[in-house]
Order: C-alpha cells, then sequence, then structure tokens
C-alpha cells in the first residue's frame, strides 16, 4: 500500500466530519506531493494539515487552503520550505484562520518571487500586520495577495521596510494602510531600484510625523521626485526624512513637494551642488535644509551657483549659534539673509536703487522725475510695449527691472546709471521742448519750406515736423539718430564723470552693429549714421563711388553733436538727411567688399545745404520730400540701441500736450483747444512710435479705443508727487484719488514695515502690510454728548492746561550771564566780597523760554477686546455697595436696575473714546500738534491703521464724525501699527515726540507668533517697535486697561513709560493728567 | 577804551575799531552794489535776504570797504594821523541773543559795577555799519531796540542807564535773514520786515559761479565750471532730504582742496556730500552726480 493510500486511510475519519473539497484537496495535495517528498516528510505534510482543522471552529478552512497548496508548489519548494509555511500557517490559523488562508493561498507562488529561503521571513511580516482584529487580518492578508506584484519591485529588506510603514500608517487609519499598500507595487515600480528604499523610509518619516499626507506622498511623491536630477533622488529623499523627524508647524510633505518642487526649476547639473549644501545644514536644522533647497530659485535668480556657497556659510554661522536665526535666514525671512544675497549678487535691481537714481536725475533735470520699471510702463498700455527698455515719457523715467550684463555689481550699477543719465538728458536738454517755429541755434530753419496744406492746425509740433515727410518711418530713425547724438554729445560734454561709462557703452554697441555691407544702400546708409552716432566715425563703411552722400550725411551728423545745438537742430539735421537718405535707392549693390571704404566726414557748414529754401518759398511751390520709390527693398528700422532705450518724442510731445490740458483745466485757465478723440485716432495711425498690433491682438479699433482711454488716463491724473516722500516704507496707492465730484471709497496706502522675530534675532524684511485710511464718518452727536457728559471734567482739565501756558518764560535766577543783576544775588555777593570771601558770580537772572514744540501721535487699540462691557468685568464688585440690609434689598435693586436702564452699559472702546475728546479739547487749549489713530486688522497682510485725525488736519466737523466711529473690530499687531506710527510722527518737525499708545490688553494677532496662546513673540516685536521709534528720539508711552498689563508691559515697556489704570472709570480723567505730567 | 593790540599773532581789535582793510572779492551780480550805496546815503536800512553761503556777509564787507572810500584821515587822540575806514560791527544773531547782549550791561567790577556798551550801541556812537545776522533767530525783545532806529528817528533807548542815544552820523543798520529753514514760527514781523528795504540773494548763475569759485579758491576754469555745474545740480535737490542747496561757499572750499592736489572725487565727498546731509541715500545720490561730473 502506498504511502498515499495509508495516509488517506489515516486520516478518513477524520476528514469525514468536514465538508468535502477538505478531502479532496488533501487528496491531491497528497498525490502531488508524494513524488518529492519521503514518506515520513508526506506523513508529517500530513499531520500538519490535520493539526490546522482542529484549531478552531474554521480553521478547516486553512486546512482546506494548506491542502491546496500541496499540488501547488513550485519545483524549487524544498521540504523545508513546505514545513516551514506549514508551520508558519498553524501560528497563524491559531490566531486568524482568515489570516492563514490568506498567506497559505499566497504561498505557493510567494516561494517563486519571495525566494524559498525568505518564505518564514516573508510571512512574518503579514504577521506583523496582524494585531488581532478583524481590520488588520485583513490588511495582513491584503500583503499576502499582493505579494506577487510587490516582490516583483522589492526585494524581502525592503519589503520590511514597506511593512514598518504600512503598519504604522494603520495605527492611525487602516482605510489609509490599506490604500498605501495597494498602491505601493505601482508606485514603487516607477522608481528607479536604489531610490525605493529610500522614499519608502520618508513615507515611515511621514506615517510618524503627519501620517495624513502619507496619501498625498503616494499620489504624488513620484512625479515630485521626478524632477530632482536621477542620481542624487536618494539623498534628497534622506534629506526629506530627517525633516520629518522634528516637530514642525509644517508638514514634512509640504517641505518635501516644495523643495522638489524648487529643484525642478533649477539645472539638473545644479542640484549637486545645491543638495551637497543643503546636507551641510541638515544637521543643525534639517527644516533649514529643505527650506535652503526651497529657495533656490529665487537665491539664484540673484547669485551665480559658485557664489552659492558664501551665502550658504554665512547662514550656517547663524545656524550653528540660534537655530531661530538659521532657519529664518534659509527662508529668506531675514534682513541678514537679503543683506547678504544682496551684497554677493552682482545683478543691480532697480527697486534697491531707484531712490537713489530718482534723486540722482531730479538733480540732473531739476525736475521731480519719479522713476519705474519700464515694465510698469509698458503695462499702462500707452504706446509703450517693451519691458526691458529704458525711456522716458518727460515726468517719469522708465529703467529696467535688473541689469545684470557684467560680473561686477559697480559695473552693473555703472550700466544703470548710463541708462538713467541718458533718458534724464532728454528732459534736461529739451528733447521734449521742440517748436515747430523756433529756429535752431547751429543750421538755418528750412522745414518751413516744405509744409503742406493741413486739413487741420497738427495737434503737437512734433505731428507737424514729422508730417513733412512722406515715410514718416525713416524720418523718426533719422531724428532718433540726430536727437540721441546730440543727447550723448551733450552728456559728455556737461558730465566728465561719466564720459567712460558712457564711452565704454558705446563702444560695445558697435560691436554688436550688423554688417552693413550685407544691407540694402539706404539701411546701410542709416547703419552707418547710427555708428556715427556712437562716435563709431571710423566704421563707416560706404560703396566708394557714393561717397559724397555719406560724408555729407556725417558732416551733418557731427555739427549736431556741437556743443551748442538745440533739439531744433536735431530736427534739422533730420530733414536735411532725409533728402540725403531719399536719394539713395534702397537697393542690394553687387559690389565687392573692397568697394565699401571708411568716409570722412564733410564740414559741417559745407554739409548743410544753406539755403533755407532752395527753390520753394519765395516763388510759391513748395518743396517736396520724396518717399521711397517701386522696385526696392523695404525699409528697415536699424538695429536698436540698448543705453538709448525707446525714445517717443511723437507720443511724450502729445501726452505732455494732454496733460497740460488735464491741468490747465483744473488751474480754470482755457489756454489750449481741448483734444478731440478723432484728432487723437488720427494722430495714432498715422505715427510710428505706436504699434497697436504689439499691444493687443485684436481689432484695431478696439486696441486704438482703449489705447485713448488709457493715454487718457495717463494724462488725466498730474505728474504724481505721491510716494515721493520716500523714507523707508514704499507705499503704493491701490486705489487713485478720486477727482472729487463724488465721494469715493476711502484711499488706502500701503505701507510695509518689516517685523522683529526675537527667536531669529532678526528682522523679517517686509513683513508687514499697514494698510492706512480714513476712518469713516459716524454720527454728528457723539462728540458734544461726550463733551456734555463730562463737562465737569472738561472744564478742570482745560483749566489745568491753560495753567500750562505762562510757564513759556520762566525767570532763571544765579547765571554767570544774564538780563540784570538779581538783586539779593547781588548783595549776597558785595556781603561776601566786603567779608573777604570769594564770592560767587552767578549774579544775573535772564528769561529762559521754554518753548513748547510738541507733536503727539494717539494710538487707540481697536480690537475686538475693547468690545467687553465694564459691568460685566466688574460683575464681582457688583454688590459693594448693598450694605447687607434686607429691609434696604428691594429698593437697591430697583434703583440699580433704572440706572442700568438710563444708560447702557459702557464698553472699554466708549471710554477710550470719551477720554480721546477730552484730551484734544485740552491739546487744542494748549496748541500741542497731535494725530489720532486707531489700528487692529487680522494677519500681517492686512494691519488696518486709521485716521481719525492726520497732524496736519485741523480739529474740524469731519473728524469729530469720525471719532464716533471708533469700534472694536480685530486683533492687535501692535508692532507695525506702532511702526507707522512713528513714521507718522516723524514727518512733523517738533522737537518733542511723543507716542501714546492706549489698548486694553496684550498684542495679539494672527500669525503674531508660533500660534494664538503665545506672547513672547508680539510682545517682542512691540517692544523692538518701540524701542525703534526711541531711537528716532520718540518718547513712547504705554497706558492699558488691563489689569493683567504689569506682566507683559514690564517686559515691553522695560524702560520707557507705562501705566496700568487699574480703575477704568478714571480713564477719562487720568488720560489728560498722564499727559500733562508727560510734557511738563 | 581802545584795546587795539597783538596777541600770539593775531590781532585784538575794539568792536568798533574793525574795519575792513583790504578789499573783499565779490562779484555783483545784478544792481545790488548801486542799490546799497543809494540806500545808504538815504540811511534807509537794509535787510538781505538769501540762503546760507550764498554771499550776503561778503557783500555787507565788501560794501562797507566801497563805503569807507575815499578815506578820511582823521587824527586820534594820541594826535597821529591814523586811516579812518567804515566801521562794520557784525553780530551773528542767535536764540538767546537778547537786547541786553545788543546794549550792553552792568558788569562787576572790584568796587560795584561798570556798564559796558554792547555791539549796537558801541555802532550807534560811531556811526559804524551794523549788520545782525539771521536777525530772526533773536529773541524778540530786540525787535525794540531795532524799531526806533530803523526809522526818521534813529535814535537807541538806554533803559537801564535811563538814556536815549541818537544815532551817529555813518550808522546803518543790516540785517539779513535766510527765509528758506526758518520754521514758520519763526518768520520776521511785518512791523519789522517793513522797516527796510529787501536786497534778495541767490545763488548765483553758473558761469558767475565759476568765476567765483576759480577766484576765491585759486582752481583752473575748468574745475571751477565743474563746481558750479555741480552746486546747481545738488540744489536741484533742495526739500528733498536737502534743508538747503549746497552753498557757494562749500563749492569754494571744494575748489581749495582740489587745487591743493586732492582727487576732485574725494574733495567733493568731504566738502559737499558730507557736509550737506547725514541721510546716507541723498548722499549716495549726490555722490552719483559728482562721479557724472568729475572723473
Amino acid at each position: 500500500m502506498s504511502i498515499v493510500t495509508e495516509l488517506l486511510a489515516r486520516h478518513q475519519e477524520r476528514l469525514s466530519g468536514f465538508p468535502a473539497p477538505l478531502g479532496q484537496q488533501f487528496e491531491a495535495g497528497l498525490r502531488s506531493l508524494a513524488g518529492r517528498l519521503t514518506p515520513s516528510q508526506l506523513q508529517a505534510w500530513a499531520e500538519t494539515g490535520m493539526e490546522l482543522t482542529a484549531l478552531s471552529l474554521r480553521s478547516w478552512e486553512a486546512a482546506v487552503e494548506y491542502f491546496k497548496a500541496g499540488s501547488a508548489y513550485p519545483p524549487q519548494a524544498t521540504w523545508d520550505t513546505i514545513e516551514t509555511v506549514g508551520r508558519d500557517a498553524l501560528q497563524m490559523a491559531a490566531e486568524s484562520a482568515p489570516l492563514a488562508v490568506a498567506f497559505l493561498r499566497a504561498a505557493p507562488a510567494a516561494i517563486g518571487t519571495v525566494g524559498p529561503g525568505n518564505v518564514h521571513a516573508w510571512a512574518e511580516l503579514g504577521r506583523r500586520l496582524y494585531k488581532g482584529n478583524w481590520k488588520s487580518s485583513s490588511l495582513a492578508a491584503q500583503f499576502y495577495e499582493v505579494t506577487p506584484e510587490l516582490f516583483r519591485v522589492l526585494r524581502i529588506g525592503q519589503a520590511s521596510r514597506l511593512i514598518i510603514f504600512v503598519d504604522e500608517l494603520a495605527r492611525h487609519s487602516y482605510e489609509l494602510a490599506s490604500a498605501c499598500l495597494a498602491a505601493a507595487p505601482a508606485v514603487l515600480g516607477r522608481l528607479e531600484e536604489d531610490d525605493r528604499l529610500p522614499f519608502v523610509t520618508f513615507a515611515t518619516e511621514l506615517a510618524q510625523s503627519s501620517w495624513a499626507d502619507s496619501r498625498l506622498y503616494f499620489d504624488r511623491g513620484v512625479p515630485l521626485l521626478e524632477k530632482v536630477h536621477a542620481p542624487l533622488r536618494e539623498r534628497f529623499l534622506l534629506l526629506a526624512a530627517q525633516s520629518a523627524r522634528g516637530h514642525h508647524q509644517r508638514s514634512a510633505f509640504q517641505y518635501f513637494e516644495d523643495a522638489a518642487n524648487a529643484l525642478g526649476e533649477l539645472e539638473p547639473t545644479d542640484h549637486q551642488q545645491v543638495i551637497m549644501l543643503a546636507e551641510q545644514l541638515a544637521p543643525y536644522s534639517p527644516f533649514a535644509a529643505m527650506d535652503f533647497l526651497t529657495v533656490m530659485p529665487t537665491v539664484l535668480g540673484r547669485i551665480r551657483i559658485d557664489e552659492l556657497e558664501a551665502w550658504q556659510q554665512a547662514g550656517l554661522r547663524i545656524l550653528q549659534t540660534s537655530t531661530e536665526g538659521g532657519e529664518a535666514y534659509f527662508r529668506l525671512q531675514s534682513t541678514r539673509a537679503e543683506d547678504i544675497l544682496e551684497n554677493l549678487s552682482a545683478r543691480v535691481e532697480l527697486s534697491r536703487v531707484g531712490e537713489v537714481l530718482r534723486l540722482y536725475c531730479k538733480a540732473l533735470t531739476g525736475r521731480n522725475v519719479s522713476i519705474q520699471t519700464a515694465e510698469s510702463l509698458a503695462e499702462k498700455g500707452i504706446g509703450w510695449v517693451d519691458e526691458h527698455r529704458a525711456s522716458t515719457d518727460g515726468t517719469t523715467i522708465f529703467l529696467p527691472e535688473l541689469m545684470e550684463r557684467f560680473p561686477s555689481k559697480d559695473d552693473n550699477f555703472a550700466a544703470m546709471k548710463v541708462f538713467a543719465t541718458h533718458q534724464a538728458a532728454h528732459i534736461e536738454f529739451g528733447s521734449f521742448t521742440f517748436e515747430f517755429d523756433r529756429p535752431g541755434a547751429i543750421f538755418p530753419t528750412r522745414r518751413h519750406a516744405f509744409m503742406r496744406d493741413r486739413e487741420r492746425p497738427a495737434t503737437t509740433d512734433m505731428e507737424a515736423f514729422f508730417d513733412l515727410f512722406p515715410d514718416r518711418q525713416l524720418a523718426s530713425d533719422l531724428f532718433t539718430i540726430a536727437e540721441d547724438a546730440r543727447i550723448d554729445a551733450r552728456v559728455k560734454d556737461e558730465y566728465g564723470g561719466i564720459r567712460r561709462q558712457l564711452v565704454r557703452m558705446q563702444a560695445e554697441e558697435l560691436e554688436r552693429r550688423p554688417p552693413v555691407e550685407a544691407l540694402p544702400l539706404r539701411n546701410a546708409f542709416v547703419e552707418n549714421l547710427v555708428r556715427a552716432s556712437l562716435d563709431g566715425f571710423h566704421l563707416v563703411r560706404w560703396p566708394r563711388d557714393r561717397a559724397d552722400t555719406m560724408s555729407r550725411a556725417l558732416g551733418i551728423l557731427a555739427a549736431v553733436q556741437r556743443p551748442g545745438a538745440t533739439v531744433e537742430d536735431a530736427a534739422e539735421a533730420a530733414l536735411a538727411l532725409y533728402e540725403l537718405a531719399i536719394s539713395i535707392p534702397n537697393i542690394l549693390e553687387d559690389l565687392d567688399p573692397a568697394d565699401w571704404d571708411a568716409v570722412e566726414p564733410m564740414e559741417p557748414g559745407q554739409a548743410m545745404p544753406m539755403d533755407a529754401a532752395g527753390e520753394g518759398g519765395a516763388q510759391g511751390s513748395q518743396a517736396q520730400l520724396g518717399g521711397g520709390a517701386e522696385g526696392e527693398e523695404e525699409y528697415e528700422s536699424p538695429q536698436e540701441i540698448d543705453f538709448r532705450g525707446d525714445f517717443k518724442p511723437e507720443l511724450v510731445d502729445l501726452l505732455m500736450k494732454l496733460r497740460e490740458n488735464a491741468q490747465g483745466g483744473q488751474a480754470g485757465q482755457q489756454q489750449t483747444m481741448p483734444l478731440t478723440p478723432e484728432q487723437l485716432a488720427e494722430l495714432l495711425a498715422k505715427s510710428v512710435e505706436i504699434d497697436l498690433d504689439a499691444m493687443d491682438e485684436g481689432d484695431l479699433d478696439a486696441s486704438t479705443g482703449m489705447f485713448l482711454s488709457n493715454l487718457m488716463k495717463e494724462a488725466g491724473t498730474p505728474a504724481s508727487e505721491k510716494g515721493e516722500q520716500g523714507g523707508q516704507p514704499t507705499s503704493d496707492n491701490s486705489t487713485g484719488e478720486g477727482e472729487g465730484e463724488e465721494p469715493l471709497k476711502p484711499v488706502v496706502t500701503v505701507y510695509y514695515y518689516d517685523e522683529w522675530d526675537f527667536r531669529a534675532q532678526d528682522y523679517k524684511p517686509r513683513w508687514c502690510a499697514v494698510k492706512e485710511a480714513k476712518l469713516e464718518e459716524g454720527d454728528e452727536g457723539f462728540y458734544e454728548k461726550a463733551l456734555h457728559e463730562h463737562a465737569g471734567l472738561v472744564a478742570q482739565t482745560r483749566k489745568q492746561f491753560e495753567l500750562m501756558k505762562p510757564e513759556m518764560f520762566r525767570k532763571i535766577k544765579r547765571l554767570p550771564d544774564g538780563e540784570d543783576f538779581d538783586l539779593d544775588s547781588a548783595i549776597e555777593w558785595m556781603v561776601e566780597k566786603r567779608a573777604g570771601a570769594n564770592p560767587t558770580e552767578k549774579i544775573y537772572w535772564r528769561r529762559n523760554k521754554i518753548e513748547r514744540d510738541v507733536a503727539v501721535a494717539f494710538l487707540i487699540d481697536m480690537s475686538a477686546s475693547t468690545d467687553e462691557e465694564i459691568n460685566k468685568r466688574d460683575k464681582k464688585y457688583d454688590d459693594d455697595d448693598y450694605d447687607d440690609d434686607p429691609r434696604k434689598y428691594l429698593s437697591w435693586w430697583v434703583s440699580k436696575r433704572r440706572q442700568e436702564l438710563t444708560s447702557p452699559p459702557k464698553r472699554i472702546i466708549d471710554l477710550e473714546k470719551e477720554s480721546t475728546v477730552l484730551l484734544m479739547t485740552a491739546l487744542e487749549t494748549i496748541g500741542d500738534q497731535y494725530g489720532i489713530y486707531g489700528f487692529s486688522g487680522y494677519g500681517r497682510d492686512n494691519v488696518e491703521f486709521f485716521v481719525i485725525k492726520d497732524f496736519d488736519e485741523t480739529l474740524d466737523e469731519k473728524i469729530k464724525h469720525r471719532l464716533d466711529k471708533i469700534t472694536p473690530i480685530r486683533s492687535t499687531r501692535m508692532g507695525p501699527a506702532i511702526r507707522h506710527a512713528t513714521y507718522k510722527l516723524m514727518q512733523t518737525d517738533a522737537k518733542v515726540k511723543i507716542l501714546f499708545l492706549l489698548s486694553d490688553g496684550r498684542p495679539q494677532d494672527h500669525g503674531y507668533g508660533r500660534d494664538r496662546t503665545e506672547k513672547e513673540y508680539a510682545i517682542h516685536d512691540t517692544k523692538q517697535a518701540l524701542n525703534e521709534a526711541k531711537r528716532e528720539g520718540i518718547t513712547p508711552f504705554a497706558l492699558t486697561v488691563d489689569r493683567a498689563g504689569h506682566d507683559y508691559l514690564k517686559t515691553m515697556c522695560e524702560d520707557m513709560g507705562y501705566e496700568v489704570v487699574a480703575d477704568i472709570e478714571s480713564l477719562p480723567s487720568r488720560l489728560p493728567t498722564l499727559y500733562r505730567r508727560l510734557t511738563e | 577804551m581802545a584795546e587795539n593790540g597783538s596777541v600770539q599773532g593775531a590781532t585784538i581789535y575794539a568792536v568798533e575799531e574793525y574795519s575792513v582793510h583790504e578789499e573783499p572779492y565779490y562779484l555783483p551780480i545784478g544792481d545790488e552794489v548801486q542799490l546799497f550805496e543809494t540806500a545808504y546815503r538815504q540811511r534807509i536800512p537794509v535787510l538781505l535776504k538769501g540762503p546760507t553761503g550764498a554771499g550776503k556777509t561778503r557783500f555787507v564787507e565788501y560794501m562797507a570797504y566801497r563805503l569807507g572810500r575815499p578815506m578820511m584821515k582823521i587824527s586820534s587822540r594820541t594826535g597821529e594821523e591814523v586811516e579812518h575806514r567804515m566801521p562794520l560791527i557784525t553780530v551773528a544773531c542767535h536764540e538767546d541773543l537778547t537786547a541786553s547782549d545788543l546794549v550792553g550791561r552792568y558788569l562787576l567790577d572790584t568796587d560795584g559795577t561798570r556798564w559796558v556798551d554792547g555791539p549796537l550801541t558801541r555802532a550807534v556812537k560811531v556811526g559804524a555799519i551794523c549788520y545782525l545776522d539771521e536777525v530772526v533767530e533773536a529773541r524778540k525783545d530786540t525787535t525794540v531796540l531795532i524799531h526806533p532806529l530803523t526809522d526818521y528817528r534813529r535814535l537807541l533807548p538806554i533803559e537801564k542807564l535811563g538814556q536815549v542815544i541818537e544815532a551817529a552820523e555813518g550808522f546803518l543798520l543790516v540785517i539779513s535773514y535766510n527765509p528758506g529753514y526758518q520754521s514758520a514760527l519763526k518768520d520776521l514781523k511785518h512791523s519789522t520786515r517793513q522797516r527796510f528795504i529787501a536786497i534778495e540773494f541767490n545763488y548765483p548763475p553758473r558761469e558767475a559761479e565759476a568765476q567765483i569759485i576759480a577766484h576765491e579758491s585759486g582752481c583752473d576754469e575748468r574745475t571751477a565750471m565743474d563746481l558750479a555745474r555741480l552746486g546747481e545740480k545738488v540744489r536741484n535737490l533742495k526739500e528733498h532730504g536737502l534743508g538747503e542747496g549746497v552753498s557757494t561757499r562749500l563749492l569754494v572750499y571744494a575748489g581749495r582742496l582740489i587745487a591743493e592736489g586732492i582727487p576732485p572725487r574725494r574733495a567733493c565727498q568731504v566738502a559737499i556730500t558730507w557736509a550737506l546731509t547725514d541721510d546716507s541715500e541723498v548722499q549716495r545720490s549726490i555722490e552719483e552726480v559728482v562721479t557724472s561730473i568729475f572723473e
């Protein structure tokens, strides 16, 4: 009897108690294994199966799978392996039958993928996930099920890391764990072999720190990782994993995502260096390392990769001493980081040098020019389209935002300066003051001879001039060359210091010119003029047989460069050059390069046609200027010259005219005829300076209309002086000022201030946006009512303040020198002298003038907490005046109630308001300058600063109405409010400046500290702001009605004055008293 | 009373005996010389208006010199013939300057007190030109003195002595004031103002200024021209971080440094840029103008 039959028979009885498949599978398994196992092994196998059936009620299902596996083992499965499977199955089935089922179902195939030697380890991985409940069991089962796919991409060691991750995740969410497990084969399959383990490692760290992001990581991680240069992905993941180990506000995935995206913006070749530098930071702060990667696109936008290490080293030194400081540095939230970056960077940013250049141009031109980016000019949509070329509209100079053409900062700045100088020179030397009828200083006036009959008078003189020419483009180009040549010559003449840089720029431009020999003749002619205008007379090349024309032209150009030349001379030169140019056919002549030769300029006197009107004028027949002829090459404008930028005389002339109209209209002067839209439209159609197509794709009419309205808008707002007050805050008006006919929305001006981060011991640059606006006007009754209510106090305060006045002249005695003898001292002196003692010489008196020159800014806290009712605060003291006599209780209660009904409970803000009113009357008495401001807001981007009364406003009805509108709003971000009040105070010229802060509690705001409960950050920033004020010579004083105020005010104000008003009701009387003390 | 003498090389004069010995250099820009001479003949007090360093003081000195010619020879107490020139008493006013500082006061002496005349009294007595520089700075009680002296009376009351002095023949009051930087509070009162004819001083035009700079500093004409150009440009920045434009005086200083061999850019830096302002941004801007003009 074969062992098979024997075993079947032996277990027959036992199996009969179970459903049929068990027996069938047992037999099939036996038969299949019989060939590869010894009888004893086979017997052991069968015994294990029998054991399985006996373990629990449903363990027979596991036994079925066990037997089924018997017929599925791959050839490489040895007895050892099979035995291991059996042992593991037994253990599992003891815990959970379904788990064992899943295991056994997967086992035969797994032996192939995992390798026979790893079967036990593999089984253990699944068991690890099993925690004794249903969900864990199905998760473990899922693991066994995905085994084939999983092990196609993972080795056993890697898989165990994955299981650690899944296990960790399962502690939080089985659904998520299951989803990640299911996705794992596909996700990991997309990665390079070497990156899989680090990928899983980071996942594990992520599961521990912010498990919910795991799904995002599995969804988006791979494409993100692919942005990193392939050989460096592993190192990048390790960095990310380190950042997950620490606890931080931002999740590790966020860091990973930001850093990966940032790297994606860099050149892959730079990744090596960048990641290497980040790795140096990681030991000190992995967050700094990740932030470092994240800011790379910004940083490398400003410095070169080889300068990066210097920047990183400077930050590293900070990081080593202060983690907070270093982290802020690498977040670029630190002034030091910005400064070092700026120093390292060779490029020059207009935003940084704009103010210097503005004053420079103002000095040169003597006008209030402002400086803006060329981009902003292009955005205006008024004819300028190039965002990178310098230009001017006559009142503003537009410069490129960045200058980075040279490796050194000085050179870049010098280049920027040359750009600015050229534009300023256009204004200084009158490029835009062309008058058609004014003769030039050098050339005879010939332009009148070419005038044709007009349907209507020209709108601008520049238009009248260009109307002379059939080919406006050619005329415009020639005028530009002549005028630019004149301007450059003037600059060289007047400004010896900048000459060298200018010459250098010219030389550089000359090198970039296209080969003249390849151009059609007329183009070549113009090109030669450009060269000559750049002082490149030696680079002029021209066909020898036509030399005369060119020589004459060069002579004309040379004349324009003489010191006395005016813009009218440039116009005459353009006219003469036009005549010459038009006489040259624009054809490509088949010439040998040797036929092109240098040309000597003719003597200017000879070059210019001296006869004013030629044969025209006198005889009444008009001189004619020709245009381009048939059969020639199309004329093309010469290549642009960078430092000269965009010169649009016709447009500027028009703009100035429009501005004049707008301003003239305002002043009530009727000096010019208003322009009609038709006139404008015609002008636009003619002018070659405006390329409507380039401005806007779309139909011409629409863009013309848009252009016109833009132009009118630009001209309607007179050259603004706004934002010129300079100072450290940059202000930009987000809503323009209205024309005055309708009460528009309040004008909001935005100022930016730094914020002090005490942890980093550094400022966060331009961190807070303070939005300044006038407070709305409320009811009129409030002011009078408050005065009425406190009538007694008002009178008293006034009297007190009036008493301060006579003190302005005080007699000071015992001075060594003065107006007259002080009799007492003089007698003493005599007595002592006679007595032989040595008397003091101080026997004079003089009146000392104490001039009161005080400016005070009141800063009122309008945070939500001021909404609190005062009575409520004092609830516990409420019964104080009840004298415990039960008989009187009712009458006491009735009177109390009546009182409450007649006067509604007061809030803190009401008292703040009333106190302000009182103080204002006092201040009016004494004549101090004062401003009253309220502040509130939410978050750093929105610090609201309300102007109730500005320093330069006088107390009128409007302001009284505004007072009523002081209401509780939102949070208390004190720092920026104090900084802005400081700025306001600095605008006054008083000798004594006081900043009076009136609040009801500690500073607090969203993002003002690590979280809302943290106090230190806000207090330190406020303290720093107060210190800054002090440094500016301002006396800060804080007054709070918060009883807990002593705690933080001690830190915040340190050596500055502060007071806690314990009894809030006394605020109205206390405030003026305090103020008087402060200024006496 | 005369205490003329010489101590360690410096010459000491009593205030009323000081006069301008050598002709000061002054380049007339308009008709101011003629106006002043006429005013002096008519004994009309003169108010000189203008920014600092525009040449007000130099002008007064120049006029004092001119008016002193032809020099009268008078015999002094010792019988020697000495030259008589137009005495010029200059008082720089400051905010603590009181009437007694101008009129005089009692000083202590071994045996009691002694009256000492103030500079104004001395000028009134000897008939000098009394020049009150930056007069608005002085205390308001000084106007009490100025008023009777500047109308037909030409009297100086000395309250403490109970005296009134009639001004000597040659006496003329000249005051100066700078409308630029004084605040509105410190404006000259109209009752004071309207006792003077006012001559306005401004910075000279570029060519004239260059001539002055060249003369005063000894630098070459080209440098002088560049300095004058610089002055013009920097003055455009007035009211933009700069309270006052650069004065001719500073330009002359720069010129002197350059004439002595200091490189022009450096000379302008110390004499102009740093002298004018502490605001680093404005300094930088001026520096850029300097480097544009000077190599």
